[in-house]
């Protein structure tokens, strides 16, 4: 174990504050990410009570979508599209579509369950997992997709916009820290400042007396999962426009990373998934370089385990574990 | 005080009928005892327990005389044992207790590797059996008290997120973290630890496939008779308290977290059993078999066969690994695949009542094939009509088999790039579309979704057995969830809400 | 109470049964050694290989190239050989043992290509000594498979493996002289990801490259990994080199496109694993691979009709089931036509292809005893090797080494 130690206590000295910095900056682009889907899993936990396995899955699918788009309007070395219509459409696309995908989902995997016993949903969940990976890679024959083989996404990392210390910051970076910013801060609108947000809120206190007041629960649980699940489907676009490499397996790992995320922040708050978010980002990138490439998932994974234990309503947690 | 009780209430005298009740109701209960399904389920019922035991101890104790070869063998049969027993296990975890632990497979695999610490030249420790696998069961077991005592406050959610997670780590224990442990790597790494010694029980060896497959037998036996004692005694009468109420539970005095704490050792006992015996089998403990692609097929047995049953496991773990088997490239019968696969979807069909519409929709679904067959070979002309089904590019070696889907499906011979996502994804809007319907539109939409289906199967499921059999189980899940949760032999449970 | 007794009874009973049973059974894996096939039908080999799973990519690789293997064989000789595919998954031990044994079984298979992994073959070395097959592996590196190492046996029985690609000890240090005497590089960092062959491989390498007194720093990756953020910011800034002896060639790929986003313009060396032109086109990169030659007819046939792929990873597996045809064919000859596993299996040693023959750029021919520090029994001899390549500004690979 001292030969870890040592192995970190080197590896921080040679990385210096250069380095460090461009750990920072990576650390935040790809808590960014986390953060999106992390919130997904915290709004369908806020009303269902429910760990939505799946919802990897859905990041994963809405990746894809934006290579199908590529695959369908771009020929494969065309530089001649152009850049900001080409990301607009890759997102509507992707969200829209993930959107559905989670509507879909919950109609025939989670609403029959609704007054079932705790473990069934979660079974269905394990069920749909593996439906939509198989299903992935029946389709993409389980071979692996790269935005970046497409030219006319050059531009988003050469040149770069800033370099502080040496260490440049490109565009890409911007975007997804940018769109995440954005699409959270439209979220948090939402839910605080719109009639439909209300009755999200209503249904996720309680979802009897919402419903005796009125609010459809059905629709409202149905908009929750789309909203969730078309950020999960904005993170998969931003995903394959910043780290590219795409394939069917993509999605476990993330969904799995981005939980841990949902839960730290703590589960239920959408400001602490962002939290959460961009804390596991930054812990992961930062032990990945000073304790060594195969330290990654324990750590992230250690971090989750020790919270769940001490503290499982997270940072910003408001759920109780028990309700009775 | 006295004066204010109300008198006690009526006995109802056999004549009246009891409120609710309706002479209706309760002769639509006598018709449904009436069919052959109820029939059966209640001759199982009345079964005893040893007679079933018994009965399945001698088909299977016969296998290995008429198992068609040494590989079927093993295949089929110990493959199926080593399921049946783990699936046991989790039973216990998930059937009994009501804890769903997503982690189960790092028990199997603690189970293994420390089997394989203790029995290899690893550390040049060459332990006999009856030492190293109760110490492994051992080293489980206590690893799972840990787990569970730390997480002994959370709910059934929260549990099933840390044991995944706990699974999570272990994989990542295995390979990269690998410590070093006395100057090696502890697990070995990608590499595992290979050479592990065969069992050796006071000193008598299993080494040949018939042998170990009598011990699995046995130790299936025994684990069935264990548990079938444990649910009857009060601790099994617990654990059934505990999964149908444990707040109520524990209202009633009964210890809820040692109990929780108690199945989970139980389960990861078990697992480590398997484990042992698999990795004996194996002769290297890999961290590549103990990741969660595993999990999904111990949940298939177990939700299958029905939580909390017994001879579910086992008939469970019988179906769900002939059905993988069959489906794997290299044990290439066309033939059975495909009369397996037509066989459960004329069934999971004819479970409609009355019994008139699926048969209405079946004869549909074979009309709506030829018309469509004729048109397609009409107007798009015959390099769409006369591929072998079951050749693929994969295997351009088999012969197919069955000439006459060549009449009815749609089976290019040719491949054509898109054909066979467009296939899938039409299939898959079918299948939403069916759901959303009801009625008799449910009924129409049925017979294209059929088609469809047919032909994904022909054209992309059955070349593709490994994955096909995954996203059936992962179908199977989410369906028997919705439909039928207590599976085949589990008993129907009553939500209190 | 009597039903519990009874119902103890009659179980425990069965149970004895069964015991006396097991103590009584010693069944032994039935072999088909002995069984003789006529050469005058199409004789089987069997290919193990990974359909599915994570290598289901370079499975694919491999079959493509084992069926253009037995139709160019087919269409130039009269005795014929057919394919029959095992999918090893590429995975759990227990995967490549069921093929193991099935192929045992099955008494049409003469002979066997593949499996895929040294883990794999090291899992099944025994089914296939019972069953008198020795497998000609087009892509098992691991030195142990055919020579002891240190405290590490020799993992397969002499005569029962062979294989048609030149072994980790062989890339590691023909890899580390070309990096020392001819890039003059004294600062390299080495990065695995995790599996088998690439800590194999790049053991080897470090070694190699510690001898020549050049520091080497190490890292890893995994083969999921898409995010090598954290590796690429921790390379030390005096690094020159980076060696990755990767299984994957997109993740190659994607590890050269993130470090020059990242500003930093180190190059890249692969192995044999990301020798494939149509993923890993980084320029200025090198990779080690098998010399083949591009213009050669048959490489040009099997490209033209793979969309412009020429799938180089598989080339190998061509070669063992031409190496395994040719057994075959010398068994049949000095048979009298009728063949048994084992005359197939003793004939390999003596198999000779020439370099038209092999497609990989060198003759073939099974060393008879060890070689070297490396080369044992089962590996070919002679030049084998591999060929140095430096990715040029278009993508294409230009041999330099």
């Amino acid at each position: 174990m001292h030969l870890l130690l040592f192995t970190i206590i080197d590896n921080i000295r040679s990385i210096g504050w250069a380095g460090a910095f461009a750990l920072l900056r990576d650390g935040i682009v790809l808590g960014a990410l986390y953060s999106l889907v992390a919130l997904g899993y915290t709004m369908v936990y806020g009303i269902l009570q429910l760990l939505n396995f799946a919802h990897g899955d859905v990041f994963m699918v809405g990746a894809f979508m934006g290579i199908g788009v590529l695959t369908v309007v771009a020929g494969p070395f065309s530089s001649a599209l152009p850049l900001v219509p080409l990301i607009i459409v890759l997102f509507a696309v992707s969200m829209l579509g993930s959107g559905v995908l989670g509507v879909v989902i919950e109609r025939f995997a989670y609403r029959p369950l609704r007054n079932a016993p705790r473990i069934a949903p979660l079974i269905s969940a394990l069920g749909v997992v593996f439906i939509l990976e198989s299903s992935v890679q029946l389709l993409t024959n389980a071979g692996h997709f790269q935005y970046n083989e497409y030219p006319v996404f050059n531009r988003l990392f050469q040149p770069a916009v800033f370099n502080p210390w040496g260490q440049p910051i490109n565009i890409a970076d911007l975007l997804v820290v940018g769109t995440s910013i954005v699409l959270v801060l439209a979220l948090m609108f939402l839910v605080n400042r719109t009639r439909l947000g209300k009755a999200m809120r209503a249904t996720a206190f309680d979802r009897e007396a919402a419903s005796m007041m009125g609010v459809d629960t059905d629709r409202v649980i149905a908009a929750t999962f789309f909203i969730g699940s078309a950020l999960a489907g904005a993170a998969g676009v931003m995903y394959g426009l910043s780290l590219s490499d795409t394939w069917f397996l993509v999605g476990f790992l993330y969904g799995l990373k981005a939980f841990t995320a949902a839960v730290v922040g703590g589960i239920g708050s959408i400001q602490g998934a962002m939290l959460g978010g961009v804390l596991i980002g930054l812990v992961e990138t930062f032990a990945g370089a000073y304790a060594g490439g195969n330290w990654k998932e324990i750590v992230v994974f250690g971090i989750l385990i020790l919270f769940l234990l001490f503290r499982p309503t997270g940072i910003l947690g408001s759920h109780a574990i028990q309700k009775v | 005080m006295s004066e204010t009780t109300p008198p006690p209430p009526e006995e109802p005298t056999p004549q009246t009928s009891r409120i609710g009740v309706d002479s209706w109701v309760a002769e639509s209960e006598a018709r449904r005892a009436r069919t052959p399904a109820a029939l059966v389920g209640h001759g199982w019922q009345r079964t005893p327990d040893a007679i079933k035991l018994l009965a399945f101890v001698g088909v299977a104790a016969s296998y290995p005389f008429w198992a068609a070869n040494q590989g079927d063998l093993f295949i089929f049969g110990i493959g199926t044992l080593l399921y049946a027993a783990l699936g046991m296990g989790l039973n216990v975890v998930v059937g009994f207790a009501g804890l769903l632990d997503l982690g189960y497979v790092a028990f199997y695999g603690i189970g293994a590797y420390t089997y394989a610490e203790l029995s290899s030249p690893q550390y040049n420790l060459h332990w006999p059996a009856e030492a190293t696998i109760p110490i492994a069961m051992a080293v489980a077991a206590l690893v799972s008290l840990f787990l569970g005592y730390t997480s002994r406050r959370l709910l059934g959610d929260y549990l099933a997120i840390v044991t995944l997670f706990f699974g999570q780590a272990f994989t990542f224990f295995l390979n990269p973290a690998n410590p070093k442990v006395a100057g090696k790597g502890l697990t070995g790494g990608a590499d595992g630890l290979p050479n592990v010694d065969p069992i050796d029980l006071f000193g008598y060896k299993f080494t040949s496939i018939r042998q170990l497959y009598f011990l699995l037998l046995v130790v299936v036996a025994l684990l069935a008779i264990a548990i079938h004692f444990a649910n009857q005694s009060r601790v099994g009468r617990a654990w059934r308290a505990l999964r149908e109420d444990p707040l109520a539970a524990e209202v009633m005095s009964i210890p809820v977290n040692r109990l929780k704490i108690l199945a989970f050792a139980f389960g990861a006992a078990v697992a480590a059993l398997c484990g042992t015996i698999h990795v004996s089998i194996s002769t290297a403990a890999t961290p590549g078999d103990f990741d969660v692609s595993v999990l999904i097929i111990f949940y298939a047995i177990v939700i299958l066969g029905g939580i909390g049953s017994v001879s579910g496991a086992l008939v469970g773990a019988v179906i769900i690994n002939c059905s993988l088997q069959f489906l794997e490239p290299q044990n290439d019968h066309p033939s059975v695949k495909r009369w397996l696969f037509y066989g459960t979807i004329v069934l999971l069909i004819l479970s409609i009542k009355p019994v008139i519409r699926p048969v209405l929709v079946l004869a549909a679904t074979i009309g709506f094939g030829f018309a469509v067959h004729a048109i397609v070979a009409a107007t798009a002309g015959s390099a769409w009509t006369t591929g072998v089904p079951g050749a693929s590019a994969f295997n351009p070696q088999a012969s197919g088999g069955a000439v006459w889907i060549n009449h009815w499906a749609i089976v290019p011979a040719v491949s054509h790039g898109n054909f066979n996502n467009c296939l899938y994804i039409g299939l898959v809007a079918a299948i939403i579309a069916t759901g959303m319907l009801s009625g008799w539109w449910r009924l129409a939409a049925l017979v294209p979704t059929l088609y469809l289906a047919v032909l994904a199967w022909e054209n992309l499921l059955a070349q593709n057995g490994a994955i096909t059999a995954y996203l059936l189980f992962g179908a199977m899940l989410v369906g028997l969830m919705a439909r039928r949760p207590e599976g085949l032999f589990g008993s129907a449970r009553v939500e209190i809400v | 109470m009597f039903r519990r007794v009874g119902a103890l009874g009659v179980t425990g009973a069965a149970i004895a049964a069964v015991v006396a049973m097991t103590l009584s059974g010693t069944a032994s894996a039935r072999t088909t050694a002995s069984a003789s096939t006529s050469c005058n039908s199409p004789l089987t080999i069997g290919v193990a290989y990974p359909a599915t799973g994570d290598a289901a990519g370079i499975g694919a690789l491999q079959w493509d190239w084992a069926n253009a293997a037995a139709n160019a064989w087919n269409s130039s000789h009269s005795l014929k050989i057919s394919l029959l595919p095992g999918d090893t998954h590429l995975g759990p031990g227990e995967q490549a043992q069921q093929v193991a044994q099935s192929f045992a079984n099955n008494s049409s298979i003469v002979a066997v290509t593949g499996p895929a992994g040294s883990q794999e073959m090291q899992d099944t070395a025994a089914i296939w000594k019972a069953a008198s097959l020795a497998p000609i592996s087009g892509s098992e590196t691991r030195v142990e498979l055919t020579r002891s190492q240190g405290a590490s046996k020799r993992q397969t029985t002499k005569g029962y493996f062979y294989r048609t690609v030149p072994n980790d000890g062989q890339q590691g240090g023909d890899d580390a002289r070309y990096i020392y005497r001819k890039l003059h590089i004294k600062n390299v960092e080495v990065i695995d990801d995790q599996e088998n062959y690439s800590i194999g491989l790049a053991g080897q390498v470090t070694s190699a490259l510690k001898k020549f007194h050049v520091h080497v720093t190490r890292n890893s990756i995994s083969q999921t990994d898409t995010n090598f953020s954290s590796v690429i910011d921790a390379i030390p800034s005096s690094t020159k080199l980076i060696y990755i002896p990767w299984q994957l060639a997109n993740q190659a790929q994607q590890f050269y496109v993130q470090l020059h986003n990242k500003g930093k313009d180190i190059p890249l060396f692969g192995s044999d694993g990301t020798d494939d032109s149509s993923q890993f086109h980084g320029p200025g990169s090198y990779v080690s691979g098998f010399p083949f030659d591009p213009n050669n007819a048959t490489v040009n046939a099997f490209a033209n009709a793979h969309g412009g792929d020429t799938e180089s990873f598989g080339i190998p597996t061509y070669t063992s089931v031409i190496a395994n045809a040719q057994a075959i064919q010398a068994a049949c000859h000095a048979n009298h036509n009728s063949i048994g596993r084992n005359e197939v299996r003793l004939a390999i040693k003596h198999v000779h292809l020439t370099k038209a023959q092999s497609l990989l750029g060198f003759p073939v021919s099974f060393l008879a005893k060890n070689v070297g520090a490396f080369q044992g029994v089962g590996d070919m001899g002679g030049s084998a090797g591999f060929g140095i390549y430096q990715i040029q500004d278009d993508g294409s690979y230009k041999r330099v080494g």
